[in-house]
């Protein structure tokens, strides 16, 4: 049992760092937030860096890269505000490749490593909410191919995106995991209504009207499942970040702002604030370790584990977002400020693949007589 | 990274879980698994048990009688001896006095006193609060003056753990007023058999005796009883508060505890309620965090790094968790738990109830655990030094 990062791991943090140092400021991030939340040419940049292939394989053009390597790199993407889709297509989009047939990746795999195709998983729906089994949208078989048709709303990066790795039911009711397929669909076949997100990104609808789709797994449930992990580990990983980044604003913030005569540092008051900011960012950390190793286990016990972490990220993001806001006052609340940026981001991502409510749901449902970290 | 423990470590626990198997007599298990009372009896019984086989110091060094292991080892062991419902090792002699007379003692001091700790025979007691020194521990008069080859001690201490069967005491007193408060505190050993010593029980809102007052009417107190140097005994007592951190945390008996609110709440009705299930299921998921946390302080300490800074959270969050538990198992009880019937806590008590009996010590549970967010340094101050620590001023 270590927590320890290897050298390599320690080297690839501090090669993403360096870039964000360098290329990635406040300003940046503010400006390109404004303009829309466009980030094809920040994906460019990552891919440079070997990220868009860092779990892909490397026979595929690859790092191959494991699940702690992943999650070193969303810590150092949070700690930088990045509003890239890095957990989406980076990390989601090749676990759902890892069952298609052998042509489709090799077609696929190269290009989303090198950076020059972004391919999204688009899952959520209308009216699904946070439960990804509940899937409307429909594949019909036409020809020696599928269609779909259907809707799925607010797909991460949707309209800078080449293609989308959609979810759709070829059998069986709403709620089934027998009968759901995952398919991959171009972009230029969709409709694809594209928007920015709260936290400065860009999302998108995708409407599919007998739009024609490659089959890459008939039985996909598991593997949706395991990606779904996979991203919930990243929102994990990348939240610990942005607090961290945001703990450090606010420390600083408090030891420089000065009321009544004095540092804000010097109220008791705001003293066991931050030290209850502390208290929920050492927990989420350690839980997002928890996550994160846990990624390899059997799918019962990994779905409990990532739903635990869910839970404990979820009460960590908003409770150092929004109480780091309150430590600076005003100028939290203004857009211009970097603090703000923290904050919708982390309330953005406790609403990432299951908010906190359907994460304790998922542990309350898979409870068992005996709890731990070796249960 | 890697949340495993090695094949040695697991041998190491399977090596403890057979021999606490073996060892731990049923009668007192069966005590903790209920949280009947235990009696002096009890707790000194298991203590010689594990004083036999070299255990009960369990956290010393070899060159000291210790089985020499390292944090891992002394946490797996913690946590089997927790989950096979042994009582809790009364911790006052060999985790938190055996460490200061190792630390700071001499030679013959270590040889006079660390045999009786080790061996379960003599039961040591502390002597810190006093009724005007609580979370501000430094401000304390309890008076010892030199008067040749003794000391003089005068004043009173209070919230004296289980002092009613104390035979030696280990004391702050005061021995100068000059300079900050802090400096003229010593740390003094003290037979409890000596003449002029009072123990006087507190009962706690449980209705138990468990806390006791201690007044001290002109004791002598030989000066070779003095550890280390004189108005040094603050830095010692910080030692010591600086010894155990992943133990206060005590997250094993959380898991112990864990899965007994369960079978209560499945008994009771309560764990297909999603209202109640759900607070179940928050508790799991502090408890987890809180065992991460636990881990992660522990695997800084194996590879030799100056410990996290995270240390001083472990406290604050096993103290909390400890008031949840037995709170949610009071609530599960719903209003059976209003029942008070203070022999219930007995083992063997056989009352003619149309309700399980075993309902009956979760009230009590429920309100003995408020202290302990206070004992040990407040929250409060825990929150203080976890601030400190964040903000760099």
């Amino acid at each position: 049992m270590d927590f320890d990062f290897t050298d390599d791991q320690e080297s690839l943090r501090d090669a993403v760092r360096r870039w964000v140092d360098k290329a990635f400021g406040f300003e940046r991030r503010h400006g390109l937030a404004k303009a829309g939340g466009h980030t094809r040419a920040v994906w460019g940049e990552l891919a440079d860096l070997g990220l868009a292939g860092l779990v892909v394989p490397e026979a595929h053009g690859g790092m191959g890269f494991g699940a702690v390597e992943a999650m070193v790199v969303a810590e150092e993407l949070g700690r930088g505000i990045v509003n890239a889709p890095y957990a989406a297509a980076a990390l989601m989009a090749p676990v759902l490749l890892t069952e298609a047939p052998a042509a489709v990746q090799a077609e696929w795999l190269p290009a989303m490593a090198s950076g020059e195709a972004l391919v999204v998983p688009a899952l959520h729906e209308r009216a699904s909410r946070h439960r990804w089994q509940r899937v409307a949208v429909r594949a019909t078989p036409a020809g020696t191919g599928w269609v779909l048709d259907g809707a799925k709303c607010v797909v991460p990066a949707g309209d800078e995106a080449d293609a989308f790795i959609v979810s759709a039911r070829h059998a069986g009711g709403d709620d089934a995991e027998a009968g759901l397929g995952l398919f991959l669909v171009k972009r230029a076949d969709a409709r694809v209504v594209g928007y920015a997100t709260q936290d400065g990104a860009r999302a998108a609808d995708l409407h599919l009207a007998a739009t024609p789709a490659v089959l890459l797994h008939a039985e996909g449930a598991a593997t949706l499942a395991r990606a779904i992990d996979v991203g919930s580990a990243a929102v994990c990983a990348e939240g610990v970040g942005l607090m961290d980044r945001l703990v450090g604003i606010t420390v600083e913030y408090m030891n420089t702002r000065k009321q009544f005569g004095t540092t804000l540092a010097s109220f008791q008051a705001l003293r066991h604030r931050i030290a209850d900011v502390k208290m929920h960012l050492e927990l989420g950390r350690s839980m997002s370790f928890y996550a994160t190793l846990k990624l390899g286990e059997p799918a019962p016990q990994r779905q409990r584990a990532v739903a635990q972490a869910r839970v404990q990220l979820g009460h960590s993001l908003r409770f150092v977002g929004q109480q780091c806001i309150q430590l600076h006052g005003g100028i939290g609340c203004t857009d211009e400020y970097v603090a703000s940026h923290c904050f919708k981001r982390l309330t953005m991502l406790e609403m990432t693949l299951g908010d906190t409510l359907h994460h304790l749901g998922e542990v309350s449902a898979r409870m068992q007589d005996t709890a731990g970290v070796f249960a | 990274m890697d949340l495993n423990f090695t094949p040695e470590e697991l041998a190491f626990r399977h090596e403890v879980r057979d021999w606490v198997h073996q060892n731990l007599p049923a009668d007192i298990a069966h005590k903790v698994r209920h949280a009947l009372r235990l009696s002096k009896e009890d707790h000194q019984r298991w203590a010689r048990i594990l004083g036999a086989k070299g255990w009960l110091g369990w956290g010393w060094a070899k060159q000291f009688g210790g089985p020499g292991w390292n944090g891992v080892q002394k946490h797996l062991f913690e946590e089997e001896l927790a989950l096979a419902c042994a009582p809790r090792v009364v911790p006052f002699g060999p985790v938190m006095v055996a460490p200061v007379i190792m630390a700071f003692g001499t030679p013959e001091q270590q040889q006079r006193f660390l045999p009786g700790i080790a061996s379960g025979e003599v039961w040591w007691s502390q002597g810190y609060s006093e009724p005007g020194s609580g979370s501000d521990l430094a401000s304390l008069k309890c008076r010892a003056e030199r008067k040749g080859d003794t000391y003089v001690v005068n004043g009173q201490k209070t919230w004296t753990t289980l002092g009613q069967y104390g035979d030696w005491i280990f004391c702050l007193v005061r021995t100068s007023t000059e300079g900050k408060p802090q400096t003229g505190i010593s740390f003094l050993l003290i037979d409890m058999k000596s003449p002029g010593i009072t123990v006087r029980p507190i009962i706690l809102m449980d209705g138990e005796h468990e806390v006791n007052e201690v007044w001290f009417d002109n004791v002598v107190v030989p000066a070779d009883n003095l550890i280390g140097e004189e108005n040094k005994g603050w830095t010692y007592a910080k030692h010591l508060l600086a010894h155990e951190r992943t133990n206060i945390a005590d997250v094993n008996r959380a898991k112990r505890e864990l899965e007994r609110l369960k079978r209560i709440a499945k008994a009771e009705g309560v764990y297909d309620d999603v209202r109640f299930r759900d607070q179940i299921a928050l508790l799991e998921v502090d408890i987890v965090a809180l065992e991460m946390l636990v881990l992660r302080v522990l695997s800084a300490e194996k590879a030799g790094k100056q410990s996290l800074d995270i240390a001083g959270l472990l406290k604050i969050r096993g103290s909390e968790i400890q008031q949840r538990y037995s709170e949610l198992m009071m609530q599960a009880a719903g209003p059976l738990a209003r029942a008070h019937i203070f022999e219930a806590m007995e083992a063997g008590w056989q009352g003619d109830l149309a309700f399980p009996g075993s309902i009956l010590p979760l009230a009590g549970t429920f309100f003995n655990m408020r202290k302990t967010t206070i004992y040990g340094g407040s929250n409060e101050v825990q929150r203080n030094i976890v601030a400190q620590t964040v903000l760099g001023s």
